[in-house]
């Protein structure tokens, strides 16, 4: 038995969003995992392109505090 | 023309008329560079995701501004980061023009909206507990009556049955005496019969 991977798709493309907004934290938070890493491409799926935008926006929603750098640091 | 956005943090603890201020201050500085304001307003208190100087919360206010030359940025920039009540701020470049905020803008709708979501039930829980206490209160001045009402109605037959209570008093005190007068002779003829 061969493990069928789902087909990934890009999120941006699926629902027409051309522009990644860093104050949209509901949004960047699907692309960030569990510890506030940035997930890589080949797990989400995103387009280069968007995937560019996407990782500018998070890193200015963490430099004005709207996102975390890490979840480790702000339990303590 | 180029137009920018400008995120600011200000010290959660500041209240409306401090915040004001700040605002204010912003925008003189903002007016001797030359810089034409489009949008300046209170995004609301948020968590942060992280302490800045100890503060777990702070008031984010959003300023979009245009201007025609680059030149006065990065004073601005020094600007805020020199004023104390600002934790952090941020400044990034737009590619088209931010639409004038009213009630109902894109991002900036939703966020509104959602604040009223928040705040219309608390308005109708003020309203609901507002409306529950004023019986209570009307019962207690009701009730405050009545019980002012009772004593006086009460008071006015004691009057009445006192001098009646003080006669039958008087009349069993005498029978009273005279029955402890006859116990205590009687005791004595018990005793010499005994003896």
């Amino acid at each position: 038995m061969a493990f069928q991977s789902r087909k990934k798709f890009c999120y941006f493309k699926e629902n027409s969003i051309t522009e990644v907004d860093y104050k949209d934290v509901k949004l960047l938070r699907r692309f960030i995992t569990d510890q506030g890493k940035i997930m890589p491409r080949r797990v989400t799926g995103t387009s280069a392109k968007m995937h560019r935008k996407l990782v500018r926006a998070i890193k200015q929603a963490r430099n004005i505090a709207l996102m975390p750098y890490t979840n480790v640091s702000t339990e303590n | 023309m180029r137009y920018y956005e400008s995120l600011y943090i200000v010290n959660p603890n500041y209240e409306q008329d401090r915040l004001d201020e700040v605002m204010k201050t912003v925008v003189d500085k903002i007016g001797e560079y030359t810089f034409s304001i489009i949008n300046h307003r209170v995004w609301g208190k948020k968590r942060l995701a992280y302490a800045i100087q100890k503060h777990k919360y702070g008031t984010f206010v959003l300023l979009h501004f245009e201007t025609e030359s680059a030149e006065n940025l990065n004073s601005f920039e020094r600007f805020m980061v020199l004023q104390n009540p600002i934790l952090r701020n941020q400044t990034v470049v737009l590619d088209a023009r931010p639409e004038v905020h009213i009630e109902e803008a894109p991002v900036v709708a939703e966020v509104a909206e959602a604040d009223e979501k928040v705040e219309a039930p608390k308005v109708e829980s003020e309203i609901t507990e507002e409306v529950v206490a004023e019986p209570v209160v009307e019962e207690s001045e009701t009730s405050n009556e009545s019980s002012e009402e009772e004593p006086v109605v009460e008071e006015a037959p004691v009057e009445e049955e006192s001098p009646a209570v003080e006669e039958t008093t008087t009349e069993e005190v005498e029978e009273v005496k005279e029955e402890a007068v006859e116990e205590a002779v009687e005791p004595k003829e018990t005793e010499e019969v005994q003896e």
